[in-house]
């Protein structure tokens, strides 16, 4: 707050006036400069400085007001004025507080942001405003929009230039081709990716179903091609689509129909058991993979077992439970120890 | 083997890492030799992966069998054994995952089961081929799942046995490849009619719980035929369903698919009380003790 005093006149003057001070006259006194109250205001309103707040700018005082219209930026979300850090973008100012993702909200200030049909989204919200509105996917890989054709790919849609061709090794495009490459297995996670080059050079496939030539994806099992929409259940007839599933006879079937039928799939590798089958805990195994679920140890019909949740436990495993947990399943379990029904 | 040289005036030396190192170092020089994929390393006394020198770089493995050991942390270069198919580290002292473990291309059956955790790591849920999940006796709950756990589309066992889940998340009907379900022992309060989603389920354990009653939905499923198991005992059903669990799970099945029960669930609904008192005690848990 400047000071209002009384002091020798002589060589005094108003600093915005220049003239000088009559005995009794009230000055103002800020940071050593002299003014006459009625001079002592702000340069753009001329009015006095409320509560003798003013600002500084170029050699000028200014009221609060008056400096913030004149040299303050404008919040565009809130209308207040910025003070201190200002975020500029999207042709405004803006609070870093107020600058947020017109999607989730979340503050854009420090993660950065993208202009998306004039409004101004987060990374994550870009993506997905941008792939819902033109219909378009997110890859798999990188979450980015694909703006092409996306590229099919175990079941995700993925961009092409994520992949290279199997045989030849040139970066893929969206005509490239998923390929079963085992015939035979089941799941699609064995599948892999050839360029149109090298899967034309592979013979133009002909489906097993409808015996014509097949010029989109490919599904290859049982020892044929088929197009996608005609590999279907042998019970059911519906189509997998990509999804598991079973052979037995040559013939393929849905994992429901596999199951009504025939029944036996390992629980550890879920491929179809061929040869003797293990059946225990509304369960079955394979030869190989009939172990004890907590460390593995492979076990056979001689071995004792525990249930613990319909997954068998050796004794050494069982042993080694904690004994709060024993005194529960005293309670929950038949506790006695079982061997596979031979 | 280890000698203790001991001196006049001087202090036994240890020589117990020593002799760690061998044991499991032992089994992976062997395996490195023959060539073995699969690594049998449970209970070997193990408590850094530091014992198992070159493990990360043996990439042909794939299965890594850890059970029983003192295991606290998993480091992430663990994702390295991208042939890793098979992970087992049940009964040990983890109390965190790496995230990268989401990223193995091959990984289906993950058994963490008997260990210490409260959290799993954000974006846990990307395991791209992962089939058997088994987190039982932790201490999870599903304030603490990360937001994509129900997005491994390709699960076909969830273990979730002995943690503190109070609610089953909605998103479980997002598990469409699902067939066995284990929620025994938690403090379930209700579950979400979601669960009806579930058209492929085969094994469902709600046993020892707080429920009071089914969501009609679960009527959808075919919980009571050969290839099925349902296992609901130990929870505080209201009398109706109480009365039917007392002559088999076939009737429950029955009651919960009538209009009489539909009426009698939204009653209750909407009549909603304090949920049952928590009646498991989990402080002897050794997935508690720090
Ligand atoms: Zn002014
Ligand atoms: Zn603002
Ligand atoms: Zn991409
Ligand atoms: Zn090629
Ligand atoms: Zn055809
Ligand atoms: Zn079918
Ligand atoms: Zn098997
Ligand atoms: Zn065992």
């Amino acid at each position: 707050m400047p000071g209002v005093t009384e002091m020798s006149l002589d060589n005094m003057f108003c600093s915005r006036c220049r003239e000088g001070f009559v005995p009794h006259e009230k000055i103002v006194n800020s940071n050593g400069e002299l003014w006459h109250p009625q001079c002592f205001v702000c340069a753009q309103c001329f009015r006095p400085f409320p509560d003798g707040i003013f600002y500084e700018f170029e050699g000028y005082k200014y009221c609060e007001h008056d400096f913030h219209v004149l040299f303050a930026p404008c919040c565009e979300k809130c209308g207040e004025f910025v003070i201190g850090r200002v975020i500029k973008a999207m042709n405004a100012n803006w609070h870093p507080g107020c600058f947020r993702c017109e999607e989730c909200n979340g503050e854009l200030a420090d993660a950065g942001f993208i202009k998306c049909q004039g409004r101004a989204l987060c990374h994550t919200c870009n993506a997905r405003v941008k792939a819902g509105v033109l219909g378009k996917y997110i890859c798999h890989q990188c979450h980015g929009v694909i703006d092409d054709k996306p590229l099919r790919f175990r079941g995700e849609l993925y961009h092409p230039y994520h992949f290279n061709c199997t045989a030849c090794g040139i970066e893929l495009n969206s005509d490239a081709r998923e390929v079963n490459s085992r015939p035979g297995y089941a799941a699609n996670e064995m599948n892999e990716l050839y360029c149109l080059r090298c899967h034309d050079k592979m013979g133009i496939p002909i489906c097993g179903a409808c015996r014509r030539p097949i010029e989109e994806r490919v599904v290859t099992a049982l020892g044929k091609h088929w197009h996608v929409e005609h590999f279907v259940c042998a019970k059911c007839e519906k189509p997998f689509l990509g999804h598991r599933h079973y052979e037995k006879k040559g013939l393929a079937y849905c994992e429901t129909h596999y199951h009504q039928l025939f029944g036996n799939l390992c629980f550890v590798c879920n491929q179809v058991i061929s040869g003797d089958v293990f059946t225990a805990l509304n369960k079955a195994w394979c030869v190989h993979h009939f172990a004890c679920a907590f460390c593995d140890q492979k076990m056979n019909q001689k071995t004792k077992f525990f249930e613990f949740d319909l997954k068998p436990a050796c004794k050494k495993c069982y042993d080694k439970f904690p004994q709060e947990l024993k005194k529960r399943m005293r309670r929950m379990y038949d506790l006695n120890p079982k061997r596979i029904p031979v | 083997m280890c000698t203790i040289a001991r001196a006049m005036n001087q202090a036994p030396v240890s020589c117990i890492p020593a002799g760690k190192m061998s044991k499991a170092k032992k089994v992976l020089d062997e395996a490195r030799e023959i060539q073995n994929p699969e690594l049998d390393l449970a209970d070997k006394s193990i408590s850094t992966f530091e014992e198992m020198p070159g493990l990360l770089n043996m990439i042909n493995v794939t299965r890594l069998t850890l059970s029983h050991n003192k295991i606290q942390a998993v480091p992430p270069g663990l994702a390295n054994l991208v042939n890793l198919e098979i992970l087992n580290l049940f009964n040990n002292h983890i109390t965190e995952l790496p995230i990268s473990l989401s990223q193995m291309p091959k990984l289906r059956i993950l058994n963490v089961g008997m260990n210490k955790l409260d959290v799993l790591p954000r974006g846990f849920g990307a395991f791209p081929v992962l089939e058997v999940l088994d987190l039982t006796y932790n201490n999870l709950s599903e304030k603490n799942l990360p937001g994509n756990f129900f997005m491994m589309e390709t699960l076909r066992a969830l273990y979730l046995a002995d943690n503190d889940f109070e609610y089953l998340p909605p998103e479980i009907g997002q598990l469409k490849n699902l067939q066995i379900l284990v929620l025994r022992e938690n403090d379930l309060i209700e579950l979400p009619k979601e669960i009806g989603e579930l058209t492929r389920l085969r094994e469902l354990h709600i046993q020892g719980n707080r429920l009071t009653v089914l969501p009609p939905e679960l009527g959808n499923l075919d919980l009571v035929s050969n290839k099925a198991v349902f296992r609901m005992e130990f929870n505080p059903w209201v009398t109706p369903i109480g009365d039917q669990l007392q002559v088999g799970i076939s009737h429950v099945i029955d009651y919960i698919r009538s209009e009489t029960y539909r009426y009698v669930y939204n009653r209750h609904q909407s009549a909603k009380g304090p949920p049952p008192p928590i009646e498991n005690d989990k402080s002897k848990k050794i997935s508690r003790v720090r």
